[in-house]
């Protein structure tokens, strides 16, 4: 913990290869990019977007969904090459034909979904990151990278020799941190870093952040969290629709003006001027004669020991779980969906679900599910806006009925705000939170009797996740019992329901949406409040 | 489908001729023949005459059938690499039942098309059960079949099957009456062509414009997403590789109808794997997949017409179906890495 973020105790991590921020030879910004445009087929992602980021700083890069923050950092790292505008570094003009360039240059990136072989180990994982990892390495030499990285920079690495690919998101993203660290590079840039961490994880990780910046390295970080902005970061860059349209110091602004303008450059975009309206309580009526709607009891996934969770929903109630990722809350969520096979009992409206894992048998009970790896699970990226929102059952007898299709893209697609060219427009082309709302438009197509979300805002801007919640609790009206999961307190309050923590598999009793954020998140961590 | 990018799929289909082209007159020089009397011969046998252009077509049926049978599969992301064997199946079928089924020619071909897709459709059925009860690969267990079906044509050729009236590895042959007409005096195509190219034209409708076509390539481009969001992936795995083994075996079954009336040993010059190479180009679609098929066919035709010509071997044009697939499947990768 004492370590600072560029001494590792191998020696193999040395200081970030920059001067102390105030020298003379800092003058010029760690990382400036000027005029920067990029237009994917009928998108213009970024027209004339500019940051500047100064050594020693933590930047933070701000903006709604689909204002081009990812297509920005992609271009800084090299992922991908701007139609126009300039990359400068330290003053220099520079140019990169790949993601190598870059971080020879210097340039590190935290890609918002990790890229990690998933059917590798840690230590191997973090061997291929490792830009000075040996062609030869023992098994052994490789845990001990991974207990050097995790101390060094206080992250929780796991097992070394866990399969990365059975490991929960939040750790696989701190593997791919830890990745990013070990080049040792001047501008490290994290793509929403902290959506997949817990409280406690998010401050360990703007304390080794702000070492590192104390160290003359420059950091960027985008996220959605204005909280996190105000306490963490120096500076912020805000980009609209592409553009930039706010760069100054955190201490010239305020958490309220800012929240206001990235609300401002939602709607502008979306050209709509009223605010979601959320209603305050879910109708409750008629549950105690229906019975529960969804009932869990004594729940454990396969192949666990002991551990087990019991709960129940009746028609219109709404439950958040609130966990970090691995404790169980969202195995519990995967397998009433029919993804996982498990323990126990799981009855949607009386009925028992098969243990061995059955999406069909829940469809059919009339579930609907919002996973959390949206990307993987939750759409077919190659196929258009259209066609996902037409499956599982597509209309037409023995042609597709394409009209219908589009009709109904086009009322889903304007409900939910998702913003896009047309709904011929390939999933895998919409930003994050646009896939995320395209996920629910689907899910919520037809009246739901269950409703299981996993992290169904992470990611997601204010205004965005205010509209997700806000159709979480229309389904609820209508009548669904709603699950909700998530590892993020603040978030969990919003949704204006009972939370009961999930910690290493079992479920605590209920805490009332008012439950201080600190209290939750000490629940989080095992900690009695 | 843009301007751009049918641009730049000429280019690469230009590219790709060049290629192979080039590869041809290597090959002629090689073998010490005029480069350019080769390529006469090749194009004059392939398309020169009424009986180059029958003979090109005869040869394309169970190429087409094949590759429209790889492309459902790998739609639905199924390898299905076992065409050959179910090719061998459905022709092995056809040979059984042809000569001994009663009633009219009409009827008795039906009957036999209708028993060499049953037998692709439960050649591949093995390998389908594996993947989905035991977790084997299909590219694996699809390939070892290819290997069971040849040996079994080998032994049947040779006993059950066998012509008592003769002492060659071939078995009776389908009466006259049964076997498929040719179009036209003079030439070897047949009527098989046209089912063949109306089941192309039917797979391609069903795979773009049908609901069920659309749930089978969800499936195939995202394995996960399609179970989680509530399609019976299962099933829809085991529908595409049946289909695609039904239509080998059609294909076995037609080659026996239509081409050679009867099984013998060795029974196929690889029309599974040509089949296969013909998907790859035309990148999963029935239409592009067929139109490639009847390319390769051409080259077979052609390539005949050189050996007996110019005396370059005609084995020798067999590469160029292969260094064709690689050089488009080269351009296309390249092409995929400067996309966002």
């Amino acid at each position: 913990m004492s370590e600072s973020i560029g001494h590792g105790p191998s020696g193999s991590l040395g200081p970030p290869p920059s001067e102390p921020s105030e020298q003379s030879s800092s003058f010029y910004p760690a990382l400036e990019l000027r005029g920067i445009s990029k237009r994917f087929g009928e998108t213009q992602a970024l027209s004339e977007a500019a940051l500047v980021v100064l050594p020693g700083e933590i930047h933070a890069l701000l903006g709604e969904n689909g204002a081009g923050k990812s297509t920005l950092v992609a271009i800084a790292s090299g992922r991908l090459t701007a139609d126009s505008g300039e990359i400068l570094r330290r003053g220099r003009l520079v140019s990169f034909r790949g993601a190598r360039d870059a971080r020879d240059a210097g340039l590190a990136l935290v890609p918002q979904h990790d890229l990690l072989i998933g059917a590798a180990n840690v230590g191997d994982n973090l061997a291929f990151l490792d830009p000075r990892a040996p062609f030869f390495e023992s098994a052994a030499a490789r845990r001990g990278r991974v207990s050097r990285m995790s101390e060094a920079f206080t992250l929780d690495l796991g097992d070394a020799g866990a399969r990365v690919d059975t490991l929960p998101v939040g750790t696989r993203q701190r593997i791919e941190i830890a990745g990013a660290l070990s080049g040792d590079p001047e501008v490290l840039i994290l793509d929403e870093p902290t959506a997949v961490l817990a409280p406690d994880e998010t401050a360990a990780l703007f304390a080794s952040l702000r070492k590192r910046a104390d160290a003359g390295g420059a950091i960027v970080v985008i996220t959605h969290r204005l909280a996190e902005v105000f306490a963490g970061a120096d500076r912020l860059t805000l980009l609209a629709r592409g553009k930039t349209v706010r760069a100054c110091r955190t201490s010239e602004t305020t958490a309220a003006e800012i929240g206001g303008l990235l609300i401002a450059g939602a709607e502008e975009g979306e050209g709509r001027s009223g605010k979601e309206t959320i209603p305050l309580e879910a109708e409750k009526g008629g549950s105690a004669l229906n019975g529960a709607r969804l009932a869990v009891t004594d729940f454990a996934p396969r192949g666990s020991q002991g551990r087990q969770i019991s709960l129940s929903l009746s028609s219109g109630e709404m439950l958040v779980l609130l966990a970090i990722d691995g404790n169980g809350a969202d195995d519990l969520a995967r397998a009433i969906a029919g993804l996982e096979s498990f323990e126990g009992r799981v009855s949607l409206d009386g009925r028992d679900l098969p243990r061995d894992g059955d999406p069909l048998a829940f469809r059919a009970a009339g579930g609907a599910f919002v996973p959390a790896d949206r990307r993987e699970e939750g759409l077919v990226a190659a196929l258009s806006l259209s066609e996902n929102l037409a499956l599982p059952d597509p209309p037409g007898r023995m042609f597709l009925d394409r009209r219908a299709m589009l009709s109904h893209a086009r009322a889903r697609l304007s409900a939910l705000g998702v913003r896009t060219s047309s709904p011929a427009a390939s999933a895998g082309s919409l930003s994050g939170g646009n896939q995320q709302k395209l996920v629910l438009a689907r899910e919520l197509a037809r009246p739901a009797r269950v409703l299981v979300a996993v992290h169904p805002t992470r990611g997601l801007d204010l205004a965005s996740a205010a509209a997700v919640r806000a159709r979480i609790h229309e389904a609820c009206a209508q009548g669904a019992a709603a699950l909700v999961v998530t590892a993020d307190p603040d978030e969990a309050r919003l949704f204006d329901a009972p939370i009961r923590v999930v910690f290493r598999g079992t479920v605590s009793g209920e805490y009332p949406p008012g439950t201080p954020p600190s209290a939750l998140g000490r629940l989080m961590a095992g900690v009695a409040p | 489908m843009n301007r751009d990018s049918i641009a730049s799929r000429l280019a690469v289909a230009t590219a790709a001729l060049a290629v192979a082209a080039a590869a041809l007159v290597s090959l002629a020089l090689l073998a010490g023949a005029s480069p350019l009397d080769a390529l006469r011969a090749l194009l004059e046998g392939a398309a020169g005459s009424r009986a180059a252009i029958g003979e090109t077509l005869a040869r394309s049926t169970a190429l087409v059938l094949t590759a429209v049978g790889a492309c459902v599969a790998f739609r639905a992301g199924v390898l299905n690499i076992g065409l050959e064997g179910q090719f061998l199946a459905g022709a092995v079928a056809a040979a059984a039942v042809g000569p001994h089924l009663p009633g009219t020619p009409f009827a008795v071909r039906l009957a036999v098309l209708a028993a060499a897709g049953a037998a692709g459709a439960a050649w591949v059925l093995p390998a389908a059960w594996l993947e989905a009860r035991r977790g084997v690969p299909e590219v694996l267990s699809t390939i070892l079949l290819n290997l069971v079906a040849a040996a079994a044509v080998s032994g049947l050729v040779r006993g059950a099957l066998q012509d008592p009236s003769a002492d060659y590895p071939q078995s009776a042959a389908l009466p006259e009456i049964v076997r498929f007409p040719p179009l036209a005096g003079g030439s070897r195509a047949t009527a098989a062509i046209l089912v063949a190219l109306l089941l192309t034209l039917f797979a391609a409708l069903v795979l773009s414009r049908s609901p069920l076509g659309l749930r089978l390539r969800a499936t195939g481009l995202a394995p996960s997403a399609a179970r989680a969001i509530g399609l019976p992936a299962s099933q829809l795995r085991l529908l595409a590789f049946a289909a695609s083994g039904a239509l080998a075996g059609l294909a076995g079954g037609l080659e026996v109808l239509a081409v050679t009336g009867r099984l013998y040993d060795p029974f196929s010059a690889g029309a599974g794997y040509t089949g296969l190479a013909a998907a790859l180009l035309g990148a999963g679609n029935p239409l592009a997949a067929a139109a490639s098929a009847i390319l390769f066919a051409s080259l077979g035709a052609g390539s005949s017409a050189m050996q007996r010509e110019t005396g370059v071997p005609g084995a020798l044009a067999t590469i160029v179906p292969g260094v064709l697939v690689l050089t488009v499947l080269a351009a296309r990768a390249r092409a995929g890495r400067t996309g966002p």
